[in-house]
């Protein structure tokens, strides 16, 4: 029973949203490869999405682009989030290893990113007064996305509901934890950095005169 | 090496000069021309207007050796139906009367009140400022445009004269009796307009609830055209907390007044438009106003402009705000609006679509310390300055005379006669954002949506696109649908003979790769 390949498990666990990821778990098919690739395609679809829209519907300031953001949106906060989730299972005994918040989270995403990604490209095709066709895609693809997602942090750590729908809720707040840990640590970067320029100003005027 | 070198010295100095001599050719007006972009941000600009001399109080009537000395302070304009130049000239206490070219047609400065009407009430030794025969630091000018009466704001005097250009007062217009008009309040008129009616309407800088109103005879009406107070989050906070407060707590909190609008002008329809100095808000700034007092720029769908300069996104504690101090409508129903901050005249179509911003702050011609006032006539601008005491004289340039006759065009709906003028304002200035706009439309009316699409694109219109696109997809889907449906009933059917074969057992099913 079951005997799928790793690639054939992706498609298992999204048609399945409520014993896919058990599944997963219990063949231990999750693929890290898949995983990665698809963390990648998030970041090109939130590419595609605020620089490839249909121009009837949206485009962005186009005088300046910065990748920074987008690398941000996707890898930086899926990596702060399965580091946060990691953080905040280890304190409520959960049984899910790093690599596996890694895979089950990445899985969870691949409605999200192809209902946006045929949005984006439905764009394209519409005009305005039928963009509901396109919100439904990016709805739907929404919306199963998080059923995955839950889901899947469910079966990772074998919480009960209310237990998983807490431990993301507390993920959230160690994610925030986090950025502010990062804010100020790049503040105190920048000040020790500004002192150091201000020592070599002061320096090199005394050396000159 | 060393000739690779001196290869590259070459061309950076080539570079260099042609870079200055780049500059030096563009640099013909006293200030660098600028616009704004579709972000709001300034983008370099052709003038539409350029200033071609100025006049002082001595330039005026030079010629017949008797001059009327220098202006001191000119603080209102006002051209005549008949091309005649009205100058307020404050410090002087007198109006000068000109032509168009400035040769001297009267100087009033002595009153006969005689015959005035409307003094009946008063006291000559009690109310003496309203019998005076000069002015007291007059600031405002009007002349009906069908009678040719003469309306002086006199301000200091706080009265109102209706005369004609010899100085036989017909009319004083004083202080309004009604408990309307509350006791605590001075009255110093600074603006006057007349309608066709014959009603009077007095700005007033002491009343924030609009012009101070008069029939024909004098007979106060009531108040015109107020603003409305700016939703800011502490008149938010009040009226929400209002709510809780009894009717004597109310009574004791200070109410939310607007701004007082603080000029205005009369267009040749009879509608009056007012402008707000205020830096601080930017509800009502500019308005057109409807015989009831309910500003009609809003229906027009001018909502969302912002007069003057747009507000400074960095270093914005180091630059002001406009300051819109007067307002003149032209003969195209273009409005030339005077930013009292920088010496700005910004001129927009009648749609409140920003058309040129000419002029700044400097000693230069074209540049303005204090501008008080601004007046047009034809393709001329005359903008007054109180500091520098002279008018200084813009006429259009080809470019702005382009741009008018486009944009007039374009405005009264022929799309596709505009295309022409259009595509040579984008020839004089790239970066004037209404000539792709007009192209695309013209484009569009001609049913080339394609191309229309392309302009509408750079101009980015988003909703322009829309149409354009929806157009260009009817086209392509009117090309297409019949093959494109032929195409898909073969593939049906190819299917479906397919399935036929294999049912049959003629060929075999191809096996699908590792299922399940």
């Amino acid at each position: 029973m079951l005997d799928l390949t790793q690639g054939q498990f992706v498609k298992h666990v999204v048609m399945h949203p409520f014993e896919g990821f058990e599944d997963l778990r219990w063949k231990k098919a999750g693929s890290m490869k898949i995983a990665v690739a698809i963390v990648f395609l998030l970041f090109f679809q939130q590419l595609a999405y605020s620089r490839m829209y249909g121009f009837q519907y949206y485009s962005d300031y186009d005088k300046l682009f910065n990748i920074i953001p987008y690398i941000f949106k996707s890898w930086g906060l899926f990596i702060m989030y399965v580091v946060a989730n990691w953080a905040m299972c280890t304190l409520f005994d959960g049984e899910g290893t790093m690599k596996n918040i890694f895979i089950n989270t990445a899985y969870s995403l691949i409605p999200y990113i192809c209902g946006y990604l045929i949005g984006t490209v439905l764009s394209h095709f519409l005009i305005q007064d039928e963009y509901i066709f396109i919100q439904a895609f990016e709805i739907i693809g929404l919306a199963w996305t998080v059923v995955l997602f839950i889901s899947g942090m469910k079966a990772v750590h074998q919480f009960s509901f209310g237990k998983t729908l807490l431990l993301i809720l507390l993920t959230l707040v160690a994610m925030l934890a986090m950025l502010f840990l990062l804010i100020l640590l790049l503040t105190l970067f920048q000040q020790i950095l500004i002192f150091i320029f201000t020592i070599y100003t002061e320096l090199s005027y005394r050396l000159r005169v | 090496m060393s000739r690779i070198r001196r290869l590259l010295i070459a061309a950076c100095a080539g570079l260099v000069l042609s870079s200055t001599l780049a500059v030096s050719a563009s640099a013909i007006e006293s200030y660098t021309p600028y616009s704004y972009d579709r972000w709001g941000e300034a983008v370099p600009s052709q003038v539409g207007y350029t200033a071609e001399y100025f006049v002082t109080g001595d330039d005026i009537d030079k010629d017949s050796g008797s001059s009327i000395g220098s202006l001191s302070n000119p603080s209102d304009m006002y051209i005549s139906a008949d091309d005649l130049m009205y100058i307020v000239d404050t410090g002087n206490n007198r109006i000068v009367v000109t032509d168009l070219d400035f040769n001297l047609i009267a100087t009033i400065d002595t009153f006969n009140l005689d015959n005035a009407e409307g003094l009946e009430d008063f006291d000559p030794e009690s109310d003496s400022g309203y019998f005076s025969e000069t002015l007291k630091s007059p600031t405002g000018i009007f002349v009906d445009q069908y009678s040719g009466d003469i309306y002086i704001a006199d301000t200091e005097n706080s009265r109102v004269l209706k005369t004609d250009i010899d100085g036989n007062v017909s009319r004083v217009v004083t202080r309004p009796t009604n408990s309307l008009y509350s006791s605590d309040l001075t009255f110093n008129p600074s603006k006057v307009c007349v309608d066709k009616a014959g009603n009077i309407y007095v700005v007033v800088r002491s009343v924030t609830k609009g012009a101070v109103m008069y029939d024909d005879e004098g007979e106060f009406l009531g108040f015109y055209g107020a603003n409305r107070v700016e939703a800011t989050a502490e008149v938010i906070l009040n009226a929400f907390v209002n709510t809780f407060r009894t009717e004597e707590q109310r009574s004791r909190v200070t109410n939310s007044t607007p701004v007082g609008f603080s000029n205005f002008d009369i267009d040749d329809e009879g509608f009056i438009y007012t402008v707000t100095e205020s830096t601080t808000t930017t509800t009502d700034l500019v308005k057109k106003l409807s015989p009831e007092g309910e500003n009609i720029l809003s229906s027009l769908g001018v909502d969302d402009v912002t007069w003057g300069d747009e507000p400074p996104t960095y270093y914005s504690i180091y630059s002001q705000s406009s300051s819109l101090i007067d307002i003149d409508i032209g003969d195209n129903g273009e409005m030339n609006i005077l930013d009292f901050a920088h010496g700005r005249v910004f001129q927009y179509d009648k749609l409140g679509n920003l058309m040129f911003i000419v002029g700044g702050s400097g000693e230069q011609l074209g540049l303005f310390r204090t501008v008080t006032a601004i007046e047009s006539r034809g393709d001329k601008i005359y903008v007054a300055d109180g500091r520098k005491n002279s008018i200084t004289v813009f006429e259009r340039t080809t470019f702005g005379e382009i741009v008018t006759n486009a944009t007039n065009l374009y405005n009264d709906g022929y799309y596709a006669e505009s295309y022409e003028p259009w595509l040579t304002v984008i020839k004089y200035d790239g970066n004037y954002r209404r000539a792709y706009i007009g192209v695309g439309n013209a484009l569009l009316s001609n049913k080339q949506y394609k191309e229309a699409m392309d302009y509408f694109e750079i101009s980015i219109s988003r909703a322009r696109y829309n149409r354009a696109f929806e157009g260009y997809r009817d086209e392509l889907l009117e090309q297409y649908f019949t093959p494109a449906i032929i195409i898909i009933i073969v593939l049906l059917l190819a299917w479906w003979i397919y399935k036929l074969l294999v049912k049959n057992g003629t060929i075999k099913p191809r096996k699908r790769k590792g299922g399940a």
